[in-house]
């Protein structure tokens, strides 16, 4: 017989003051989210396995079951395809744009790491409907309140395309395999592999060029100016313009400090489709939030409908002590009521916390 | 403030002296001394001495924001962090070993191989990417003696010059990866202290040879 004093690996109990110092956390967000016109959105724990499989695609990290019917189902491990399903089905009708938020417990089968189980708090937001910069700014400025209303000042985001290092791709004309071979050096930005990789590769010198300069493509404005002078295909100078329009907006509103264009980074999930992004904040050594278009995966559940959006995560986040977020640990102080009911109940109805002394 | 972290041991001296070579100097004899935390005369970095293998966790959880490591390390711990500089010391390789003569592994002699190794994760990749069931036997040091007493068929382990594995009547079946001593970098501090990192990086380029 097992001894159940311990919980499984990769989950947690929060309790008292660490499960307040949570629920004050996803207030706070949430409150940020609602002040955007966001609405929430509470999806099942569990929905049919080719969701998330078709969806994000991290088949090896999901926790499967199967129901008495025979059904493989999953416990979900992220929001983004339960969400993209439910626009792409029920919402089909409704108006665009929807703008829909989530918060609550995702499970991955990964390495625990960085204040993150593999069960973890997510709470993100979604925009379906816009397909122009206009909506991709939007949540960046929601990410940015965000930060701001929690109280940490030294945030910073990672602003990417996948469609710069796409479109470099796209005109190299070479097999999957190479392909994978060169995004798995640069993911890693190790420059000796991949000179070693160049060797072998039937490329022009310009577009080793590019190879060799893409994982330093990390800055302000200058760095879009430096990869404009790299490339000349369509998708890639097109991702440019629009990164670049951005930048331009978050300069007008006195934000650009926070915006780092990273075009160094090819890492994400398959889905994404345009802009993508990551935020960090000084002094932890994990990202924060990531997030994305993903105009793709509504299409998928049936509906072609553009799509952006990011999840926080609060595991990671809750590590930034900040002082706004803890002053509302002192709650008003519960007055002892010495087995007298009916007092009790008086200092209830007049909006006092009491503290029965049994 | 960068924080760095060095290994221990066969490490230390040319990591230091490429730090030294960049400009990095520290008032203290770091390699003698029994401590484990070093400020730089220019008090803008910290080095941080641990074992070789803890590197690349220190550097991935941030603890450091960079790390001098081997490669034979980095492709155990599997550790998610940036790689990019190739420091051109500590030169092995990872590599299969059996005893002299052995034929190769080809499923008619050992439907599962016995398998020494410091280096697990490497070993479980090497022999799945080939289809050979394996078995994992893992040990933390003299990895040669077991072939010789019948405790594995094979070893995975780093090989410098060859000798020990030549004085014990053993030889190199296949080369699984080279080694070297690699930087690391953690993710999430390339991006938020970019200009010291990058400064450091570029530095170092200039001196390794």
């Amino acid at each position: 017989m097992k001894s159940y004093t311990q919980i499984p690996p990769g989950t947690q109990i929060l309790i008292g003051r660490a499960a307040r110092r949570r629920r004050v956390f996803e207030r706070a967000i949430c409150s940020v989210f609602e002040g955007w016109s966001y609405e929430e959105i509470i999806p099942p724990i569990f929905d049919y396995y080719d969701v998330f499989a078709k969806g994000w695609g991290q088949e090896e990290q999901i926790y499967r079951f199967i129901d008495r019917e025979g059904n493989i189902l999953a416990l979900r491990p992220e929001f983004t395809s339960l969400v993209a399903k439910t626009v792409a089905t029920r919402l089909a009708s409704s108006a665009k744009p929807i703008r829909l938020y989530y918060s609550g417990e995702v499970l991955r089968f990964e390495k625990p790491k960085g204040g993150r189980q593999r069960e973890f708090a997510q709470i993100g937001i979604e925009h379906y409907g816009g397909s122009g910069k206009s909506a991709d700014v939007e949540i960046l400025l929601i990410a940015v309140e965000t930060f701001q209303r929690l109280g940490i000042p030294n945030f910073q985001i990672n602003l990417g395309s996948v469609d710069f290092f796409g479109g470099i791709v796209d005109r190299m004309e070479l097999p999957k395999e190479q392909i994978d071979a060169l995004k798995e050096v640069l993911n890693i930005k190790d420059q000796p592999g991949l000179e070693a990789l160049l060797q072998n590769l039937p490329l022009e010198d310009r577009r080793k060029k590019i190879l060799r300069a893409v994982p330093h493509l990390t800055g302000g404005r200058a760095v879009i100016a430096e990869a404009r002078s790299l490339v000349k295909n369509s998708r890639s100078v097109e991702a440019l313009d629009h990164l670049e329009e951005i930048y331009s907006i978050f300069e007008r509103l006195d934000l650009a400090q926070h915006l780092t264009i990273d075009l160094g980074e090819i890492r994400g999930f398959h889905y994404y489709t345009g802009i993508l992004f990551r935020a960090y904040v000084h002094g932890l050594g994990f990202e924060v939030a990531s997030g994305g278009r993903y105009d793709g995966l509504p299409a998928a559940f049936g509906e072609d409908v553009p799509a952006v959006g990011f999840s926080f995560s609060l595991d990671r986040l809750e590590q930034m002590v900040t002082p706004a977020m803890e002053s509302s640990d002192a709650d008003a102080a519960a007055i002892d009521v010495d087995s007298n009911f009916e007092k009790a109940l008086q200092l209830r109805r007049s909006g006092k916390a009491v503290k029965l002394c049994l | 403030m960068l924080v760095i972290a060095l290994c221990k041991g066969r490490f230390l001296e040319p990591s230091l002296d490429l730090l030294a070579r960049s400009g990095i100097g520290f008032s203290e004899d770091v390699a003698s001394s029994r401590k484990l935390i070093f400020d730089s005369e220019d008090k803008r970095h910290r080095v941080v001495l641990v074992k070789p293998a803890d590197v690349p966790t220190y550097v991935e959880y941030g603890a450091a924001d960079i790390g001098i490591a081997g490669r034979d390390v980095l492709l155990e711990t599997r550790a998610d962090v940036l790689q990019p500089l190739d420091l051109n010391f500590g030169h092995c390789k990872i590599a299969v070993a059996g005893p002299r003569g052995a034929r190769s592994i080809n499923g008619s002699d050992h439907p599962t191989v016995r398998v020494a190794t410091k280096y697990p994760h490497i070993t479980i990749d090497y022999y799945n990417a080939r289809g050979i069931p394996v078995e994992i036997i893992p040990l933390s040091g003299s990895i040669e003696l077991a072939p010789l007493i019948g405790l594995a068929d094979r070893i995975v382990d780093v090989v410098e010059t060859g000798r020990t594995l030549n004085d014990n009547g053993l030889e190199i079946l296949e080369v699984i990866a080279e080694s070297s001593a690699r930087l690391l970098i953690n993710r999430a501090g390339y991006q938020t202290k970019r200009e010291e990192v990058r400064g450091l990086i570029e530095a170092l380029g200039k001196v390794v040879v």
